[in-house]
């Protein structure tokens, strides 16, 4: 007789396993006489044809026949176990769901493309050594030059207000070279952008605006182009409309082409100017680090060895715009794949007892001719449930959690406004569930196969486990145990220092406060003189809103992330205290905003015949200058002026960059002195500030509705943006550490309940011999314990490695100590007891007699 | 014929078309898969040439529902191959299989009085 083809025997491969085993040995004989009877080339190519339709059409049919069989059989074991199972399915769900949110916001921010043409060849250029401050034409030239740019492009942006017949408006402006949208690839999508040579004088008063402002300001008219749009006062020509996804950099609404225009738009600074490149095609990153580096120590190698903030470097602009989100999105998904490991214990310890219970069943079923294929089909099916199901809770969970997170993403993340799920999203929750469901069907699977239809299976009758599986056990124990106490000590550690972020005494008492900003940027009111009666005029009017009991205004607010001046300021006796911020405030800010005036007077009481021009320093000033409130009376120059002021008044220090600023040393000017052109008011209301809002703005507007008011909000409205991603990151790895504990708390309790059904005989074999029942319940705690304290061994040793990655979720998260490990080990070990204690109980109903009858 | 019964049959109509052949050839006596398959082929006239995996697919779910059953009865060993399996109709199989035709017939009758039916060759 002739063998079968090979390739028919490979065809039945297609088959699943149960029918392949039934059949197989048939098919082919038929497959054998088929071919047999069959003449000529023709016939045999025809039955081929006819064999590959025949089982294209019935694999399928069989393997879905099979697979429903299956299915139905998994239904019915775990409803027997229906709560262990699920359990296991939510803890792995919310891992799954949580591995998710977290790849998903990752995705977004390292893997997908930013809304520039070849996004990886773009480089940020920290302190270039050339630059705006240089001129138009050295800036052009170096970049020609440049070694690995192909081309470079500057712009420095700032808030600028905008003014026409809609309103007044604060909107953020980026003045660029001319070169900007060309370098990163952006075309408009209505008009054009900026055309070579633009940036040069007289030619750029035209502006790019965002979609979005096209679509507010304009409603979205199609004969935009043309309009005129006044930015802080002066006259542009709106050219083009920028795509709908692109604010780059930071949220923009305007772009301009006067980077180098020093006439044309009053700045900020130039040195506040950033510049972008694009590399030179086949330069890499490394290469061209190196060259900018060599490059910097040519001209200006100081600023190589500066601090961490201030040295020059490039860096990827992906890199750059991710940010410190970067770091922390890494180390949150460090953390969840802990939680994920933790959660596969769990299922694992599942699968493994009833894997370990069913030992007799599959013993026999593999006596009686199962092949291990069916069984593997079986198990894997059997877990593939499990995991699936897990995966469909687990989308839900990323969803969620995705929102959750949208609430606190970084400024690039929602200005970029990706959608956070895409396939990639959807394709790696899949992928988790699938390599979940093969590996822990596969583990039990194989420890079946070690499991040979011999006489001592038979014998041994369901489960006594034997060595092998025990430790595997035990190993899962102690991963768990280990994985939770690093999870437990990062969340103390964390919280901890959020706690202390929380507590910490901002130099302010921010209930009932309300703030708002306004500019004069570009307005009527010019010269010290017209803007001082606006600012009056809207104090007097906010102070006859009913409910505020107190108000004033200051030109750097605490928590509002500002760019602050800084310089130098001699006392009369000669010394110089360094970087002073210098603020101004009108009469009755310190009390509006409560902080206390710690000694001398205010600006108001000090105002009556003072001889020179009064300034209020903080607490931090006096230390700085190595006193106390008695620096009340003394008098002090800035480093560039002749003009000496007096100190009437020392004021707590406020914290101008939120809880973790230092609280750097300040000097107050009266607004009156030198008003500034931009200024945040405050008020202080009775009852609830977010009601007072609408009326402390509207009273702003009254005065000129044509300056922006802008930033309306209450402090603790400030103080919650603030603290928005620390709350995120604590909130978070409070959950994953509570996730942790309960998984371990039901990890040990299956564990002990399974092992104290398991040695029942033998249990009640010592109690024949005379042992106590509490001494066997002891033992039983114990077996369980003891790799649990092994696994919190280990543990303390990732909790030490890991604590130092934690400052990058929350600032002041600092090494957890020996203490934090030992109290989490005792927490863990405290829940881990009381399972196990409580799943022991059984023993005590275990009986001498009724054990041996057994056998 | 009680009610439990004529459920499970119901539930069984109608047969599929390689079903109700194979039932109806192992009315004969017992057969084995290629037997089946060849049997069918030849009353079909070429028509109904069921490959090897629909073949034991139907074969698999007549075991399954119980209207066949495998058979351990071999003929002499030299004229066999121990890969071959001989099935048997069951009592359950016997009834389905007419309860199919008494089905058909009635199907029959209908089109005989709306079309009119040429006699018989």
């Amino acid at each position: 007789m002739p063998d079968t083809p090979k390739f028919y025997r490979w065809l039945m491969r297609l088959y699943p396993a149960r029918f392949r085993e039934e059949y197989q040995p048939p098919m082919e004989r038929q497959f054998q006489d088929e071919y047999r009877e069959t003449d000529g080339r023709s016939g045999v190519a025809g039955l081929w044809l006819r064999t590959l339709c025949d089982v294209s059409g019935s694999a399928p049919r069989e393997m879905a026949h099979e697979l429903i069989q299956d299915l139905r059989y998994s239904a019915r074991v775990y409803r027997g176990r229906w709560l262990s199972a699920t359990l296991a399915v939510a803890a792995l769900g919310l891992a799954i769901g949580m591995s998710t949110a977290v790849f998903s916001v990752m995705n977004a921010l390292l893997l997908r493309g930013l809304p520039f043409s070849e996004p990886s060849q773009l480089v940020e250029l920290w302190k270039a050594s050339v630059g705006v401050p240089a001129g138009h034409e050295a800036f052009q030239e170096w970049a020609r030059k440049s070694a690995y740019l192909q081309e470079a492009a500057a712009f420095s942006a700032s808030e600028m207000n905008l003014t026409g017949t809609r309103g007044a408006w604060r909107v953020k402006v980026a003045e660029t070279s001319a070169n900007f949208f060309r370098l990163l690839g952006t075309k408009a999508v209505v008009g054009r952008t900026f055309a070579r040579n633009e940036d040069a004088f007289g030619k750029s008063g035209v502006a790019v605006i965002s979609y979005r402002l096209w679509q507010q300001w304009f409603g979205g008219a199609p004969d935009v182009l043309g309009a005129s749009l006044e930015l802080n006062g002066r006259v542009v020509t709106v050219i083009g409309v920028a795509p709908p996804r692109f604010d780059y950099p930071g949220n923009a609404s305007v772009w301009t082409p006067t980077a180098f225009d020093f006439e044309q738009l009053p700045k900020l600074g130039a040195f506040l100017f950033e510049t972008i490149g694009r590399l030179k095609p086949g330069v890499s990153l490394r290469q061209a680090q190196e060259l900018f580096d060599a490059e910097v120590q040519q001209r200006d190698p100081q600023s190589l060895r500066a601090d961490e903030l201030n040295r020059a470097r490039l860096v990827s602009l992906r890199d750059q715009l991710a940010g410190s989100v970067r770091a922390a999105s890494w180390v949150l998904a460090g953390l969840i794949l802990l939680v994920f490991l933790a959660a596969c214990a769990n299922v694992a310890q599942l699968l493994l007892s009833r894997t370990t219970e069913r030992r007799q069943e599959l013993a026999v079923r593999a006596a009686l001719g199962a092949s291990r294929g069916r069984l593997i089909q079986q198990l894997t099916t059997e877990a593939m449930t499990l995991t699936a199901a897990a995966a469909v809770l687990g989308l839900f969970v990323a969803r969620w959690a995705v929102q959750a997170a949208a609430a606190v993403a970084p400024a690039q993340l929602a200005a970029q406004a990706y959608t956070i799920l895409d396939w990639r999203v959807l394709g790696f929750a899949a992928a988790l569930a699938l390599l979940t469901g093969i590996v822990f069907g596969v583990l039990p699977a194989w420890l079946i196969g070690r499991l040979q239809p011999s006489e001592r299976t038979m014998r041994i009758g369901a489960g006594r486990a034997d060595h092998g599986t025990r430790r595997v056990r035990a190993a899962l124990l102690a991963l768990q145990a280990g994985l939770t106490l690093i999870l437990v000590t990062g969340s103390i550690t964390m919280g901890r220092a959020f706690l202390k972020l929380l507590d910490t005494d901002l130099g302010l008492h921010p209930r009932n406060v309300v703030t708002m900003s306004v500019s004069l940027q570009g307005t009527r009111y010019r010269g010290g003189a017209a803007q001082w009666q606006y600012y009056s005029e809207v104090l007097d009017r906010l102070r006859a809103v009913p409910g505020v009991t107190a108000a004033g205004a200051v030109s750097y607010l605490p928590l509002a992330s500002n760019i602050y001046m800084a310089n130098a300021f001699q006392l009369d006796s000669g010394q110089t205290v360094p970087r002073i911020v210098m603020n101004a405030a009108t009469p009755g800010y310190f009390r509006a905003i409560g902080t206390a005036l710690l000694a001398g007077l205010d600006f108001e009481a000090a105002e009556r015949g003072r001889l020179e021009p009064a300034v209020i320093v903080n607490d931090a000033f006096a230390r700085a200058a190595g006193m106390g409130t008695e620096i009340v009376g003394r008098s002090v120059k800035a480093s560039w002026s002749k003009t000496p002021y007096r100190i009437v008044g020392v004021v707590a220090t406020t914290k101008l960059g939120g809880p973790v600023d230092p609280g750097s040393p300040q000097i107050y000017w009266p607004v009156e002195e030198e008003p500034p052109e931009t200024l945040t008011f405050v008020a202080r209301v009775a009852g609830k500030a977010e009601a007072m809002l609408t009326p402390c703005g509207d009273a702003i507007r009254a005065v000129d509705p044509n300056v922006p008011v802008y930033d309306v909000k209450t402090i603790n409205q400030r103080l919650a943006d603030v603290l928005a991603r620390p709350r995120f990151y604590t909130t978070a790895i409070a959950f994953l550490a509570a996730l942790a504990i309960s998984l371990a708390g039901v990890g040990s309790y299956g564990a002990a309940a399974y092992s104290v059904a398991q040695r029942q005989h033998e249990m009640g074999v010592r109690i024949a011999l005379g042992a106590s029942h509490g001494r066997i319940r002891r033992m039983a705690v114990r077996e369980i314990l003891a790799p649990m304290v092994c696994g919190m061994a280990a543990g303390i040793v990732g909790a030490g490695a890991m604590s130092r990655y934690l400052e990058h979720l929350v600032v002041g998260a600092r090494a957890a100590d020996l203490w934090t490990c030992g109290a989490a080990g005792v927490c863990l070990l405290v829940g881990g007891f009381v399972a196990v204690w409580r799943a022991t109980g059984k023993v005590l109903g275990i009986e001498a007699g009724e054990a041996l009858r057994a056998e | 014929m009680p009610k439990k019964q004529q459920n499970a049959l119901d539930r069984l109509l109608p047969l599929s078309l390689p079903i109700f052949h194979m039932l109806l050839e192992l009315a004969e006596g017992e057969r084995h898969g290629y037997a089946l398959k060849r049997a069918i082929l030849l009353r079909t006239n070429g028509k109904l040439n069921l490959g090897s995996g629909a073949l034991y697919g139907s074969i698999n779910k007549m075991l399954e529902e119980g209207l066949i059953e495998e058979s351990d009865e071999r003929p002499d060993p030299h004229l066999d191959d121990e890969r071959r399996r001989y099935y048997r109709i069951t009592a359950l199989g016997r009834r389905a299989a007419q309860a199919e035709a008494v089905r058909l017939r009635d199907l029959v009758k209908l089109a005989e009085a709306r079309f009119d039916l040429p006699e018989p060759a």
